[in-house]
């Protein structure tokens, strides 16, 4: 009877998360300052930098508010839509 | 009816007479009012294939209860008052613990006639020149808006 040896290859294959984009879209509802309020209160943006965020919806109808990880990405989505900000999520290009 | 800000951080509405509950109790009767509801609306948006599965089986009917929640919150509020005053004049406090509920539901309020009138950013609108249903939930909607404006500037902030 011969001897078996039995041999285990182990792969490893590393592939990049794509990124991720949160987007709010602008609607004539959410009062300016109230988008503002959200965008410090659910990334702890400063107002700066909400309120320059907030004039990207207003003017261009949608800004990318959030960029990373697809888990995250969905975490937040959910907290603006929850706040009944017009929000989406799509891959980075 | 007369809106002020509270030295507690909230706010007080004097109400004179039945018709001004009648508004306030207006406000999750017109969040209700479009076909479909907020959380579907809201669902929509989600369009890549990977995500949407979940959204539908998860995320919106969380935000639907959350909806709900602040509808119920606000109905459950003005129902109270108002048994308080016999449904004549008489006050309501909204308190800073209480206002995200109500900006909720008063936002919830603006969506739905928004989805259905079509009034779009309204500076520009003349609600003279609107047929009677939309002019009158085109003033509502108004109504509300200056609550939330007084909510976001003495009480949310």
């Amino acid at each position: 009877m011969a001897d078996s040896d039995t041999s285990t290859l182990t792969r490893t294959d590393t592939a990049l998360d794509v990124p991720w984009n949160v987007v709010v879209h602008d609607d004539p509802v959410n009062l300016m300052g109230y988008v503002t309020h959200v965008l410090m209160k659910i990334f702890g943006y400063d107002e700066k930098k909400a309120a320059i965020l907030m004039m990207q919806v207003h003017k261009q109808g949608r800004s990318i508010v959030w960029t990373g990880q697809r888990e995250k990405a969905e975490f937040y989505v959910q907290q603006l839509q929850a706040h009944q900000l017009k929000t989406s999520l799509e891959k980075s290009e | 009816m007369k809106i002020m800000p509270t030295l507690e951080g909230g706010l007080r509405i004097d109400l004179e007479d039945d018709g001004d509950w009648k508004v306030l109790l207006g406000i999750p009767h017109d969040a209700l009012s479009c076909d479909e509801s907020l959380g579907r609306r809201m669902g929509s948006l989600i369009t890549d294939e990977e995500v949407a599965p979940d959204w539908e089986e998860y995320i919106i009917p969380d935000l639907e209860e959350a909806f709900q929640g602040e509808l119920s919150h606000v109905a459950t509020a003005v129902a109270a008052a108002r048994v308080e005053c016999g449904g004549g004049a008489g006050p309501l406090w909204i308190t800073r613990d209480d206002a995200d509920k109500w900006y909720g539901a008063l936002n919830q309020a603006r969506l739905a006639l928004e989805e259905i009138h079509h009034f779009g950013p309204g500076e520009n609108l003349n609600p003279a020149a609107l047929p009677p249903d939309s002019r009158n939930a085109f003033l509502r909607s108004q109504f509300y808006c200056a609550v939330q404006s007084l909510l976001l500037e003495y009480v949310m902030r």
